[in-house]
């Protein structure tokens, strides 16, 4: 796809009505949002409103993440390194005074009497500020916390991104990967130890605001407001110049180190924010809350839903998340026969999936090679569990499922779907209401009849063969509807 | 030594790597010589104890590198998934020597799939898999290997080939599964499919193997401690000291063989070099990167065999790999990937960088050492050696690429 696609841009909706509604429809559905919220977290239950709270933190954690694979076009794979430094500044810096006598009086605690009193409220004692170190306030003392943990980790950003945004492609990917193991390696060393309470952590911190929908929703919207701001402005087209090509952006006057280095501070600042709610979510800080496991979850995230897109993103989140906290009856024990007999008709779906995918691509031999053997294993196990044969007498548990699920998944979408649901494409009401943005100029059709014209143009043909796959892909044509060609 | 090299390279101040090294063995000696005129522990026995583990880990990194930079060098995918790889050969092992003999049903299943490897290993010196040879090998391993999986308890070296064999099966599938049908796509999809199967195996094995440490102790001579003793002080050792190094050695020396003197490998070389071009002039490039997917996870398979001889026992199948793996991706970087070897090299110096450089920094009473953050010299490394020159110690020039 070297074809260029003129970014989608808020002001592409020039016409003023259409801007009026939009703006109406939007506040509409953002106070039909928090009704729903609302409603939700008052009714449903505990489990749902974690659920809530956690897709909020970890959707902060993934836009953010998207800042730099998406627009930017850089795979980052360090970023639970980020979080975790997020995590336990925060953490730390708000650990009630009873957590900390226990860390204290503790025998293996690695804590020195300077550390343990790091905290807000002593910050605040020092500046004077006694009004705000009283326990109705603590909400004040949490949003400096999380603050400063999103600034440490966005400095830990700039350490990091320094020498490694100079590569490119993998290795970048692989070097981030390096710095985040590293950063969870050190964690526990005795440099760290001090700080972190080595492998031990810190247990008992206020999970109030990360189980809280309100305080996670406000900075998940602050996240997206930021980001979609930052997309949409002169710095977000000069990186999604970098992503498209490194070499012509350089050519056009981008400084690509400079909006290359902001990018991943940002995206280090925030994913500092996703850190801090997460330890409030879990209620305490361990080394092992921060595995690469958690960067790949957001890897699925982003893309499933369309790497780029922040409402693509949101998307896959909510369904990384949905699998996460809804996904434990794939983890029971059942009988083997069970298992035997939902593989075997999951096998049969994937098999009837490929070819329905060959067909809607029009893609030739419909019937592969392919197709035939995942259907022929699928009878076969079918086949063997309808037997009933004894070997599968006997329960199985299927521990770690929602992790080969989503790994599963992955797989699939990078085959069939790499760029995600949505690709590139933000939500917008005109895509929604299926509108075209806006009539095509005389300019334009000249174009178009120039270039649809064999007599004029010698490569119309080409041009036409260019054309055609979206024509046929439903799904393409509407991205590109949105992405306003 | 660079008709090993996957891809050829045109090297300039050669002498330069080895000022480094002599001026780095120059700064060995004489802190050793420091540390051994502070404390009476830090005798020869220590370091040369420090040597034998770096030596023998070393060996075990390179058997994972090796597949690593073979696969960089032809399709430049970074082989996330090559650590699990490693961690399915191990535990393919385990069971092999533990819970055999099988079931019929067993028996017959896993006797198809390393069947099925012989096919691949012998299809590399015929033009067609269709090969009368080929499939009568196929058929004659199938009988035997399902005759010999229902006789009775496979010994250690039995053990270790067949997961080889199973593993490198495994290998061909990852390829031809999930990386196949992104052979065009942008080399960041590639990555993270690697990522999402490296994944799907740790916690596959987390399901189907088991999910905790797992004492790995075979009844095998290579077990038997070794009498050594260097300036008067015992270092207690045992005959992985020698069948490790030699194990490596011989699979390596066979591999280098394979890819100078064989059809295919020479189709290797050329594909690594320019695959397009190797497609124009006839080489079935997907063949050939198939055949690198089986060789890469066969060593792999012999390193995580070897790996549970040498500690004893497997990590849990989640993290067994994990660290390994990124350690030996590491080593192939170090040396140059693309490279055979500097695979081998690099291996080495993770190795010596873990164990023996611990060694040199040893706890003393005002000092706690430096063991704990053994871990992360590997990764500091790596992007040390891709800042400074992303080419490797021996590799070709790839500033441009990288």
């Amino acid at each position: 796809m070297t074809r260029a696609v003129r970014t989608p841009t808020a002001l592409d909706d020039v016409d003023p009505q259409r801007r009026v509604r939009n703006a109406a429809l939007t506040l509409v559905a953002l106070g039909l949002g928090i009704v729903a919220l609302w409603a939700l977290q008052s009714v449903g239950s505990t489990k749902l409103t974690q659920a809530l709270a956690l897709f909020a933190i970890w959707g902060v954690a993934t836009v953010s993440l998207n800042l730099v694979n998406g627009t930017l076009g850089i795979l980052s794979l360090g970023h639970h390194g980020f979080m975790l430094i997020g995590g336990y500044t925060t953490g730390l810096l708000i650990l009630s005074e009873e957590a900390r006598g226990r860390i204290e009086s503790s025998a293996r605690s690695t804590m020195t009497d300077e550390t343990l009193a790091i905290s807000v409220a002593n910050l605040l004692r020092g500046l004077g500020l006694d009004g705000l170190t009283t326990p109705e306030t603590l909400w004040v003392r949490f949003l400096i916390a999380i603050f400063l943990g999103g600034l440490v980790a966005a400095v830990a950003g700039l350490i990091v991104g320094f020498p490694s945004l100079r590569l490119r492609g993998d290795y970048l990917a692989i070097v981030t990967f390096g710095f985040g193991e590293i950063i969870r390696l050190s964690a526990s060393t005795r440099v760290f130890a001090p700080l972190t309470n080595g492998a031990l952590g810190f247990p008992g911190i206020e999970s109030e605001f990360g189980k809280s929908v309100w305080w996670t929703f406000g900075f998940l919207a602050f996240t997206v407001f930021v980001v979609s701001k930052l997309k949409y402005s002169s710095y977000g087209r000069a990186m999604q110049g970098i992503r498209e090509d490194e070499v012509a952006a350089e050519a056009m006057g981008v400084n690509v180190a400079y909006h290359k280095i902001l990018g991943f501070v940002i995206s280090a600042f925030f994913a500092g924010i996703a850190g801090g709610l997460w330890v409030s979510w879990l209620g305490g800080v361990r080394l092992d809350f921060f595995l690469f496991q958690l960067t790949f979850f957001f890897l699925v995230a982003i893309s499933v839903g369309g790497t780029g897109s922040i409402t693509g993103v949101l998307l896959g989140t909510a369904l990384v998340v949905f699998v996460r906290q809804y996904g434990d009856p794939l983890e029971e024990t059942y009988a083997l026969r069970t298992w035997a007999m939902a593989g075997g008709v999951l096998l049969l779906v994937a098999s009837a999936a490929l070819l329905g995918f060959r067909t809607l691509r029009r893609l030739r031999p419909r019937v592969t090679p392919a197709v035939l053997a995942v259907a022929a294993l699928a009878l076969v196990v079918l086949l063997v569990a309808a037997a009933n044969p004894a070997f599968l007498d006997g329960s199985f548990r299927g521990f770690g499922m929602r992790a080969i699920f989503l790994s599963v998944l992955l797989i699939v979408i990078m085959i069939f779907r790499p760029e995600g649901m949505l690709g590139r494409a933000e939500f917008s009401w005109a895509g929604l209401l299926r509108e075209r943005r806006s009539e095509p100029t005389d300019e334009e059709r000249r174009q178009d009849a120039w270039l649809s014209n064999p007599a004029l143009n010698a490569d119309a043909d080409h041009a036409r063969v260019d054309a055609a796959p979206d024509a046929a892909d439903a799904g393409d044509a509407r991205t590109d509807r949105e992405g306003g060609r | 030594m660079s008709a090993t090299n996957l891809r050829p390279s045109s090297r300039s101040r050669r002498w330069l790597p080895w000022l480094v090294l002599a001026l780095l063995a120059a700064l060995v000696v004489a802190r050793m010589l420091y540390l051994g005129s502070v404390g009476e522990r830090f005798n020869a026995a220590f370091f040369t104890r420090a040597a034998i583990d770096s030596v023998k880990l070393g060996s075990l990194y390179a058997l994972i590198a090796l597949g690593y930079t073979m696969v960089y060098g032809i399709i430049r995918l970074i082989n996330f998934a090559h650590g699990e790889v490693f961690m399915v050969g191990a535990f393919t092992t385990y069971f092999l020597f533990t819970i055999t003999p099988y079931g019929p049903m067993a028996a017959v299943a896993l006797a198809a799939v390393l069947a099925f490897g012989v096919t691949r290993l012998v299809g590399f010196f015929r033009a067609s898999p269709r090969d009368p040879v080929v499939l009568a090998s196929g058929g004659v391993a199938f009988v035997a290997l399902a005759w010999a999986l229902t006789l009775g308890t496979w010994p250690f070296w039995a053990a270790l080939l067949g997961s080889m064999l199973a593993t490198g099966v495994l290998g061909i599938t990852i390829d031809r599964v999930a990386y196949v049908p992104l052979r065009t796509a942008p080399r960041n999809s590639l990555l993270i499919t690697a990522i999402a199967v490296s994944f799907l195996l740790q916690n596959v094995g987390l399901l189907a193997f088991t999910n905790r440490q797992t004492p790995f102790r075979p009844d095998t001579p290579l077990l038997t401690p070794i009498a050594l003793e260097v300036g008067g002080n015992p270092v207690p050792t045992n005959a992985l000291l020698f069948a490790i190094p030699l194990v490596t050695a011989v699979l390596v020396v066979i591999l280098d063989a394979f890819v100078r003197r064989t059809r295919l490998g020479k189709a290797m070389r050329a594909s690594a070099q320019d695959a397009e071009t190797a497609q124009m002039m006839g080489v079935s490039v997907d063949k050939v990167i198939a055949t690198t997917f089986l060789l890469g996870s066969m060593l792999a398979a012999a390193g995580g065999a070897m790996w549970g001889l040498n500690f004893g026992s497997l990590n849990q199948p989640a993290i067994l790999g994990i660290l390994p793996g990124i350690k030996a991706f590491a080593a192939a970087v170090i040396g140059g990937i693309g490279s055979l070897p500097g695979a081998v090299i690099g291996a080495m110096v993770i190795g010596f960088s873990e164990n023996f450089v611990t060694a040199l920094f040893p706890r003393t009473p005002d000092f706690a050492g430096i063991t704990e953050f053994k871990d992360t010299f590997a990764f500091v490394l790596l992007i040390v050696v891709l800042l400074v020159r992303p080419s490797g110690i021996v590799g070709e020039d790839l500033s441009e690429k990288v």
